[in-house]
């Protein structure tokens, strides 16, 4: 059928020089694509601005679309340039995190990203259980907030994380999800500590302290706050309860005990914080063990529960507040 | 309603616990007689439970409880319908008492406006079919020596029209002091304690078939006043039902609140105040901040 004359080695040869060379293109097209500037690019890639124009046409010939429009005084991404920027990105990503991988020898160290509220302790039990499941791998834990997880495991700086639901995360792969069910740290000035369990609408009026870096989580929490009658009268971002022991505002989260400060479960258990492992792609050997040692650790030591036992939350109707009464 | 009953009331702290409820009854210018326990535990808080009270309404209860009893025996047919002359209605201001033609409806709706909004004449009517002799022989059959009603809402209201010589309640201290139906001896009557065993025994099926007692919860729930237990409990995931009673210087509620944990407790909380205003809305608050009370104690005991 076909007349090319070509031996199996020299197509082999052809395709991995197109696709290293399609690699190289694609990261001409994205610092293109980030200056919208052929001159300025030309610069930061090292390179004179005719060849780099040249290229970028190349790429276009070669995909078959126009990427951006070229106008006298200024260069736009087209439709499909907008479209394929996010694909060029992440392929290139996957290329880098390859090479890496490949250099410093593949497993010998895992990457990964955990929340900093969850503890020592819990930390602490992550790494020892990670320890003796995997021996010949060094775990690299870094505590960073869910969104910046979510960054370093798309820039290929992380390769698993322990991230918190809800949040935006295209392309990564999610573990099981747990749950935890956060309770109430008060002051012990506070009235409420008083009691043996604080109801979610007995907070009316006081300011509240949420985790810095975990913006889907601080919209739920809100929402399941203001559903339960509770509109903090002003929300702190911070990551230590110093405003909690001085009176000033309460903070949900796990059991603690210091002086100074009452933790209370709260009535119904109205919140349910979602955590799960998140990686991108296929989970190395490494990374799929993390996954195990973290979802039996956020059990056994965590408190935390599976997802499916999530009370449904019940309103029970009074007449004095039903249907146009 | 026979089981052992922990003495949580009578324990350590009760001489603390008992400050807090004779501050927060002074405070709102009442004398206060309260009893909660966990309906499933037996656990209890108690702050002159067993004081003989005026019930005033929240005897419609145990009228409750008997009329289905008696529907559970087949002695009466709880869908049947009956016409209540509009010359015959006992005097109320809500309900059928407060309707000004002949009514005709079922058995069991008049038993929902008795304790919906305590229509006083579906409470008569349905007094006329159960019979007062048969109320109080259920409750003795049930060990509630100190409850009794001794009559309906019309005799009632007869008996304040002869102390007073008026058709309206009255509010003149002097007057207030010589009604009968204030006198727990010559009235309906009962005790903190022997309520909440009445109620906890509808919460578990006891107090007459499962069908009826569900009845029974479903009525009691549906009751429409939000100012006396239930302001106690403002949250959307704790239900409240119970039953009120009023009369001259007399604030109760007696029902059951139902936390979302599953945990279940009875309370009952009867107050007379010092003052005779008709309008006593600190009488009301107290009835559900001391509830709330009695129920915190309890859950920080399991």
């Amino acid at each position: 059928m076909s007349n090319i004359d070509m031996d199996f080695g020299m197509i082999l040869e052809l395709i991995s020089f197109l696709l290293m060379d399609l690699v190289k293109h694609l990261r001409y097209f994205i610092v293109v694509a980030e200056e919208l500037h052929f001159g300025n690019a030309a610069i930061r890639l090292g390179m004179a601005q005719p060849p780099l124009s040249q290229r970028i046409r190349r790429l276009e010939e070669e995909l078959g679309v126009r990427l951006f429009d070229r106008s006298s005084r200024q260069v736009r991404l087209t439709e499909a340039g907008r479209a394929l920027l996010a694909e060029a990105v992440e392929i290139v990503a996957r290329v880098d995190r390859l090479r890496t991988l490949a250099e410093r020898g593949e497993g010998t160290v895992l990457r990964v990203g955990v929340p900093p509220d969850l503890g020592s302790a819990v930390i602490a039990a992550l790494i020892a259980g990670f320890r003796e499941a995997e021996r010949g791998v060094r775990l690299e834990p870094a505590e960073m907030w869910s969104a910046d997880q979510v960054t370093g495991i798309t820039d290929g700086v992380l390769d698993v994380g322990v991230i918190r639901h809800p949040i935006a995360a295209p392309g990564l792969s999610f573990g099981p999800m747990l749950v935890q069910r956060p309770g109430v740290v008060l002051a012990d000035s506070d009235p409420l500590a008083g009691t043996a369990s604080v109801h979610l609408a007995d907070l009316a009026g006081r300011r509240l302290v949420l985790f810095p870096g975990e913006p889907g989580l601080q919209e739920e929490t809100l929402a399941e706050c203001r559903r339960h009658g509770f509109v903090p009268q002003e929300v702190h971002e911070a990551q230590t309860l110093g405003l909690v022991m001085a009176g000033t505002a309460v903070a949900f989260g796990p059991r603690v005990e210091l002086p100074g400060l009452r933790w209370r479960p709260l009535l119904g258990n109205p919140l349910a914080w979602r955590i799960s492992t998140a990686w991108r792609g296929e989970a190395g050997p490494a990374a799929a063990a993390f996954g195990a040692v973290a979802v039996r650790v956020l059990r056994d030591n965590a408190g935390m529960t599976d997802d499916g036992a999530a009370p449904v939350r019940q309103v029970r109707a009074r007449p004095a507040s039903g249907f146009l009464a | 309603m026979t089981r052992p009953e922990r003495l949580a009331g009578r324990s350590a702290g009760d001489t603390a616990g008992e400050e807090e409820f004779d501050g927060l009854f002074r405070a709102a210018g009442v004398t206060g007689f309260l009893h909660a326990v966990d309906v499933d535990t037996g656990a209890e808080v108690a702050y002159g439970a067993d004081e003989s009270v005026v019930t005033a309404s929240v005897f419609k209860v145990a009228l409750l409880v008997e009329f289905f009893r008696q529907a559970d025996r087949g002695l009466l047919d709880p869908a049947e319908r009956v016409t209540i002359m509009a010359d015959r209605h006992t005097p109320g201001p809500t309900g059928v008492a407060a309707m000004a033609d002949d009514v005709t409806m079922s058995l069991r709706d008049l038993a929902y406006l008795m304790i919906a909004v305590s229509d006083n004449t579906a409470a008569d009517t349905l007094v006329g079919r159960v019979g007062l002799e048969a109320v109080n022989t259920m409750l003795a059959s049930f060990g509630l020596t100190g409850t009794r009603v001794e009559h309906d809402c019309a005799e009632l209201f007869t008996s304040i029209v002869q102390d007073t010589g008026q058709q309206e309640m009255p509010t003149d201290p002097a007057v207030v002091s010589r009604l009968r139906v204030l006198d727990p001896a010559r009235t309906n009557r009962s005790t903190p304690r022997e309520t909440t065993r009445l109620l906890a025994a509808i919460w578990r099926d006891e107090a007459a078939s499962p069908e009826s007692c569900a009845w029974i919860r479903r009525l009691m729930g549906l009751q429409v006043w939000p100012h006396r237990l239930a302001a106690g409990f403002p949250y959307d995931d704790v239900a409240v039902s119970g039953k009120t009673g009023t009369l001259p210087t007399v604030r109760n509620e007696a029902g059951v609140v139902e936390y979302p944990d599953g945990g279940r407790y009875a309370v009952a909380v009867f107050t007379r105040s010092y003052g005779t205003a008709q309008n006593q809305p600190r009488a009301d608050a107290v009835i559900g901040t001391s509830a709330r009370v009695a129920v915190e104690r309890l859950r920080a005991l399991s």
